[in-house]
């Protein structure tokens, strides 16, 4: 072991996705070492002097304090806390916060540094335990004789925690100890004796059953259980730390004490915290539209740290730690910046300011404006109603009826907020919905054949308390996408027992049963468990299966994925991803891309066309539908026939088309009747921009302006700000002489618009020969002749990519990385159900990365999405009910 | 013109398992709504409509764009110089911002969230903090709009989390349902099937107090998505077991609508053709049954919108006021396009203060006057106090800007048009008033003055109370 006064040698560790926090501090033992953080609850390290209470020095909060009953039992020794004495360390008040963090994430650590008084003590005599008496506990660490003892609750385990887990006899001597129990979700237990791992077992069952006890220390509630001994150190984690880590905090040793300085530094720098929160937003908002990349006024680019600190024409910008000195305050304070825009408010000003003199720290690569689009979207975790699709499909698979058409009716719509009609703060409730939840129950019931369906769970069915109850757990769980408490079964066991005391039957009983199933919360909405200590934490094993399902399938999870639920192999990742394989093969998965592709697309719109019969006089009606089949039958040809790259949509060279369509594109039509149409020998069609469906967008006068924000906003994820005061903003119609592009070229040319739309215009110059219905043509109706070509600006980068032809431009659409990640975040959105933002960045860097690596296709997609923190955790609120108030 | 009046006393005629539910004796009217201590009930109402009045044509008094109102000018304070400037959001147009900012004072945040509570809210929670008396829809938003992007270009009415604080009813019938339909649950002539019916019900709002309460599991903003959930339950339970009463004495099924809605009426942008006198119609059924509502006290606070902020239409048609023919409307063919630019929106970019704006004129004077018939149909039921529902209630009048050209938001969300009822003598009525203050002070000062201690925008913002607007 290493002992640490002596020791000056720096260990550099690393495990991948843990923090680890950076020690270095005032004390001599542990210069340069390090103890994992993440996951960390408490943490006793008996610095200190006073012996009434023994605090916690981990970065959680609350913290939890321990108080000493008898401190005249105690002594405090030099960052340990000797225990002489009848006493015990406890928590006034439940550690709801450890509890829930723990039950929640089915994984914890113990770990003890510690000298017991004797081999002697038994009971077993409680080193440490969060429990409520001697046989009501969660987890317990005791001695008994020269063996530790560790219980631990779980489902099969039951509130005592039996069997132990006992260590072999000589475990325990009366010398420095260090002890480590971890478990993982899967029930895989290790025990570590002095960096050693001694133990390795498997204890079934989860930690859901886990009560908000109090912690203790040196004896159990009620007493007689005293351990006596020294305690050095004592955490606890809400996740299972690795062998390694165990190793490395055997190596630092029990001198470890946190400092004050040590716990600021586990957090963000005041500087980082500055530019991510407020600088970076603030630039993003201010003054991206002329200092960016491509803009660059004043040959200043404000969105990568290096052509930020190298200044502009006239030298440098910025003076880190002296904002008095740096020209960009000293414009922005006088309002000279940003030019002919609402000058920064004064909070704005401060906080530059500060940023500044505190060095101006510079965290990001480079700063992309979309993601700020949506500050603070994150912050609210909206439970998500289902959507009528989501709720038909749900019926259909729970229940097997289909109520598509009575849904469709009776529902009221969902409407699209941030570009998707999923978004879960938009998904609210009217009393229309009540009362088609309700007509809606009543209709699935009559058609289920209920004795059929309750035999599924319970063949026996009787009125009595047991079987009735049996029935409504089994059918709870499955209607209700996971398991049903004994509350819920006693709410629903009153619903039987109306029916029998009403002289109705069984059957009469489970078809009520169902309908208020049908009407729960639990089944109109994906509830998960939201609380806790305001971190992330992983998400309930059932909530992961059904944020699968719903993701994949768009309803609920089948019965194989509730097994691999109730085995908790979804937090096993290769099972996951086997899940996940499985779930791609099935049916529902190419519906639910379907439905994803309409969404971002907006294709529902084609149902609403009416363009102005003067100027279309030929226009068929017929033709949307016929557009809107074209580009859903084009995305599960490349998705899921041919297993392409996503990117692919943008060129491939194939479409479908009804003879109606093909002649409506002027291309040889091959019959009446929908057709395959290879299009690599039309130079005029090949990827999505260039079906009907998007071209549309532009409507009737096939507005270069509309088409290119759409390219820009929903294609390569740009933005892009206001007209400037002063400018006639009136659309002006082509005329002879004047097409559609000589009059974009005339504003990209005009010194007031040009800075903004030379950014989105050029995206629609290849659109030019499309009219407002996507027909082709040369020359439009004043005999302006069309052009095709241009260049084209990427969000982020500093020149224009020219091309010479739409074909051009679907191939450089296609190749562009800025394309690429744009489906990764619209494909994020639309599975999270809410608009991204700059909270999310790291983890959808992550998924682009790993989909764009495994070959970028659909399934690649959803894989590196549905395995990310973006799914598998779920950000909890801080509530007093949850802590350890 | 097809104007079907909706009359209180005529009779019911059934749609699909929707009944009326509703006794309407006259006396019911009041008496149900008054207090205890002869105060009528605070009410709150937002009416929006598109597009707004530019500042200069409001300077003209009642002698042109607001002639219709001159009828009810005793019961109004008409508020110019009102400024907005503090909802203009970077980056999106002033139709959006204005609009978002009419009775919050915020800018928008999002597509479908407004950056704060409106008025409205903020009043209903202050008086009725534990929800509103059984069966009443507790926020009764309704409008007639064919933009249909961006929430905040219709919906006027939002909780405090930005949210829409109901689900707009667009169409006639869809409103009339909302305040009188009563739900049938079942047979209702079995008896026992109508036990068993509640009795499922009464597991279902079980499950709902669970999650609402407070050992859910659920965060703040879903807890409240679900109580939301839980208040129209108790509603519906309300219609379907508590509310069957003689079906005679009900309001008749106002007809079926003939103009556009959803998707259809808002083709990606392009605008839609419509004939002044269907619009007039829609209008006027809307007006009827949102009135009806209020008078029938079925609801105390919501929001009526008359065209959507942004709104695109070409109309057609002849347009008379006082029994003399104002302009004959023929967008598209005035403004020599079609599609887009032929709606009657670009006569707000058009406008010059220098020129005659005729259309402009026209359209808005068209708006004035409907405004003015819904207003007129709340000052028509007198109550116990001598006042009418009108002068009783606290009615905003706003719109999204004071100028629609996009060349200056500064300009464009300056001189935003406003106007209020007395709120039973809370405010001064019958002026016209140079109130040169922003429209956060002037709501807060409105909120004040009603008794609600919630403010609009930011909690560290220096108020300053315009108190020239209280009587």
């Amino acid at each position: 072991m290493v002992k640490s006064s002596h020791v000056t040698f720096l260990v550099a560790l690393v495990f991948s996705g843990l923090s680890l926090v950076d020690i270095r501090s005032q004390s001599p033992s542990d210069a340069g070492v390090a103890r994992a953080q993440s996951g960390l609850q408490v943490l006793y390290d008996f610095s200190g002097t006073a012996v009434e209470a023994v605090e916690d020095r981990s970065a959680a909060t609350p913290p939890i304090r321990l108080r000493v009953t008898n401190p005249k039992a105690v002594e405090r020794n030099g960052g340990s806390l000797v225990i002489k004495g009848v006493t015990r360390l406890q928590s006034d008040r439940s550690v709801g916060r450890v509890v829930d963090s723990i039950r929640r994430s089915g994984e914890l650590t113990l770990e003890a540094w510690i000298t017991p008084a004797n081999t002697e003590q038994s009971g077993p005599a409680r080193i440490f335990s969060i429990s409520n008496g001697s046989s009501q506990r969660n987890i317990t660490l005791g001695q008994e004789g020269d063996k530790y003892d560790i219980r631990l609750r779980t489902t099969q385990t039951g509130v005592n925690g039996l069997p132990s887990l006992t260590l072999k006899p000589g475990s325990a001597r009366s010398e420095l100890t260090h002890i480590v129990y971890t478990r993982d979700r899967s029930g895989l237990t290790r025990v570590f004796l002095n960096g050693d791992q001694v133990v390795e077992k498997n204890i079934g069952g989860s930690t859901e059953g886990w009560e908000r006890f109090r912690i203790t220390l040196a004896d159990e509630f009620g007493g007689k259980r005293l351990w006596k001994g020294t305690y050095h150190l004592i955490a606890i984690y809400s996740r299972d730390l690795l062998p390694g880590e165990v190793k490395a905090h055997y190596e630092v040793g029990p001198d470890f004490t946190v400092s004050d300085a040590t716990l600021a530094k586990s957090k963000r720098s005041r500087g980082a915290e500055l530019f991510e929160d407020h600088i970076a937003p603030m630039f993003a908002k201010h003054c991206l539209e002329c200092h960016d990349s491509a803009t660059a006024k004043g040959k200043l680019d404000l969105s990568k740290k290096s052509t930020l600190f190298a200044g502009g024409s006239g030298g440098e910008v910025i003076v880190p730690g002296k904002a008095a000195e740096s020209y960009l305050f000293e414009s922005v304070e006088s309002n000279e910046m940003p030019e002919d825009r609402t000058p920064l408010s004064s909070r704005e000003k401060e906080l530059l300011k500060e940023w500044i003199n505190e060095g101006a720290e510079w965290t990001l690569g480079q700063i992309d404006p979309v993601v700020y689009e949506h500050e603070g979207a994150a912050e609210e975790n909206w439970l998500r109603r289902l959507t009528v699709d989501e709720y038909v499909e749900t019926v259909r698979s729970a229940v097997g009826v289909d109520i598509q058409r009575e849904a469709g009716e009776i529902l009221p719509k969902d409407l699209r907020a941030d570009g998707f009609s999923n978004t879960a703060y938009n998904l609210n409730v009217d009393m229309g919905h009540v009362s088609a939840y309700a007509q809606l129950a009543s209709i699935i019931v009559e058609r289920m054949n209920i004795p059929e369906f309750s035999r599924r769970f319970e063949r026996k069915l009787k009125f009595t308390d047991k079987d009735m109850g049996r029935l409504i757990k089994k059918m709870g769980k499955w209607l209700l996408r996971g398991p049903v408490d004994d509350g819920e079964i006693i709410l629903y066991r009153g619903i039987s027992t109306s029916v029998a005391s009403a002289g109705g039957s069984l059957n009469d009983a489970v078809g009520y049963i169902v309908e208020a199933m049908l009407q729960s919360p639990r089944f109109i909405y994906r509830l998960e468990n939201q609380r806790g200590d305001g971190s992330f934490w992983p998400v309930g094993q059932y909530e992961l299966a059904s944020r699968l399902s719903y993701s994949l399938w768009g309803g609920p999870p089948d019965e194989e994925l509730m097994r691999a639920a109730d085995e908790n192999e979804l937090f096993d990742r290769p099972l996951l991803e086997g899940q996940i394989d499985r779930m791609l093969k099935d049916p529902r998965a190419v519906g639910q891309s379907i439905r994803f592709i309409s969404e971002w697309l907006n294709l529902n719109r084609l149902a609403n066309l009416r363009p102005a019969s003067e100027k279309y006089p030929k226009w068929d009606p017929a033709l949307a539908a016929d557009m809107r089949q074209e580009t859903e039958l084009f995305f599960r040809e490349i998705v899921w026939n041919q297993k392409r790259p996503l990117s692919d949509l943008m060129n491939a060279q194939i479409t479908f088309a009804t003879g109606r369509l093909a002649e409506h594109y002027g291309i040889p039509v091959k019959g009446d009747e929908l057709q395959r149409y290879d299009l690599s020998q039309v130079s005029s069609r090949g990827g999505l921009m260039t079906q009907g469906s998007v071209l549309t967008v532009g409507g009737d006068d096939a507005s270069m302006v509309t088409r290119g924000l759409f390219m820009l906003h929903d294609v390569l994820r740009g933005t892009v700000k206001d007209p400037p005061p002063g400018l006639d903003t009136t659309p002006v119609p082509s005329s002879p002489g004047k097409s559609n592009r000589f009059i974009s070229q005339v504003r990209i040319d005009s010194t007031s618009c040009g800075g903004c739309h030379g950014k989105f215009e050029p995206m629609a110059f290849a659109f030019e020969k499309y009219d407002g219905l996507g027909s082709f043509r040369e020359r439009d109706e004043f005999s302006n002749l069309l052009r095709e070509d241009g260049a084209i600006l990427i969000p982020g980068e500093a020149k224009a990519k020219p091309f010479a032809t739409a074909a051009e431009l679907m191939d450089l659409l296609a190749a562009s990385d800025r394309v690429k990640e744009t489906i990764t975040w619209k494909v994020t959105q639309w599975v999270l159900g809410r608009p991204l933002e700059a909270r999310d960045v790291p983890a959808i860097d992550s998924i682009h990365e790993a989909s764009q690596k495994n070959g970028g296709t659909y399934a690649d997609l959803m894989k590196a999405i549905l395995t990310s923190d973006l799914v598998c955790k779920t950000k909890t609120e801080f509530t007093d009910s949850s802590s350890n108030g | 013109m097809k104007e079907p009046r909706i009359n209180r006393r005529t009779m019911l005629k059934g749609l699909g398992s929707v009944a009326i539910g509703l006794p309407l004796m006259e006396e019911m009217i009041s008496t149900r709504a008054f207090g205890a201590n002869g105060a009528p009930p605070v009410r709150a109402f937002n009416v929006f409509f598109g597009l707004g009045i530019p500042a200069p044509l409001q300077t003209e008094g009642f002698d042109d764009v607001l002639e219709p109102l001159q009828p009810l000018s005793k019961k109004l304070l008409i508020m110019r110089n009102v400024d907005q400037v503090r909802c203009d959001e970077s980056g999106i147009n002033a139709h959006f911002d204005g609009a978002s900012g009419a009775f919050t004072a915020e800018p928008p945040d999002g597509e479908a969230k407004s950056g704060g509570p409106s008025i409205d809210q903020v009043i209903r929670q202050a008086h009725y903090p534990d929800g509103m008396p059984d069966g009443m829809v507790p926020t009764l938003i309704a409008g007639t709009y064919f933009r249909r992007s961006r929430v905040s270009r219709y919906v006027h009415s939002y909780n405090y989390d930005g949210t829409v604080a109901a689900t707009i009813q667009e169409k006639p019938r869809d409103l009339f349902n909302r305040v009188f339909g009563t739900v049938t649950v079942g047979d209702d002539s079995d008896a026992l099937q109508q036990h068993l019916k509640r009795s499922v019900l009464d597991s279902v709002v079980g499950q709902y107090r669970h999650f609402t309460g407070a050992n859910s599991p659920l965060g703040s903003a879903s807890k409240g998505r679900l109580k939301d959930h839980l208040e129209r339950i108790r509603e519906f339970e309300q219609r379907a077991y508590e509310m069957h009463l003689d079906e005679a004495e009900g309001p008749k099924v106002p007809p079926r609508s003939e103009i556009a809605h959803g998707g259809e009426a808002d083709p990606g942008g392009e605008g839609i053709d419509m004939r002044l006198d269907d619009l007039v119609t829609e209008w006027r059924l809307m007006s009827d049954l949102y009135a009806l509502a209020v008078q029938m006290d079925r609801t105390r606070f919501g929001a009526l919108t008359f065209l959507a902020a942004g709104e695109r239409l070409r109309i057609t048609g002849d347009y008379h006021y006082g029994g003399r023919k104002v302009f004959t409307f023929d967008d598209a063919r005035q403004l020599s396009a079609s599609g887009s630019g032929g709606c009657s929106h670009e006569w707000w970019h058009k406008f010059n203060e220098s020129k005659k704006n005729e259309q402009l004129r026209a359209h808005a004077h068209m708006k004035m006057r409907e405004v003015a018939y819904f207003l007129n149909r709340l000052d028509e039921t007198k109550e116990p106090n001598g006042r009418s529902i009108l002068e009783n209630s606290l009615i905003t009048v706003s719109t999204e800007s004071g100028d629609g050209r996009h060349s200056d938001s500064k300009r464009e969300l300056s001189g935003v048009f406003h106007a209020i009822t007395g709120a039973n003598g809370t405010f001064k009525t019958g002026q016209i008033m140079d109130v040169g203050h922003e429209g956060i002070d002037v709501y807060n000062s409105m909120l004040t003055a009603v008794g609600a201690k919630d403010r609009l925008g930011p909690k560290n913002r220096e108020q300053l109370a315009v108190d020239q607007i209280r009587a």
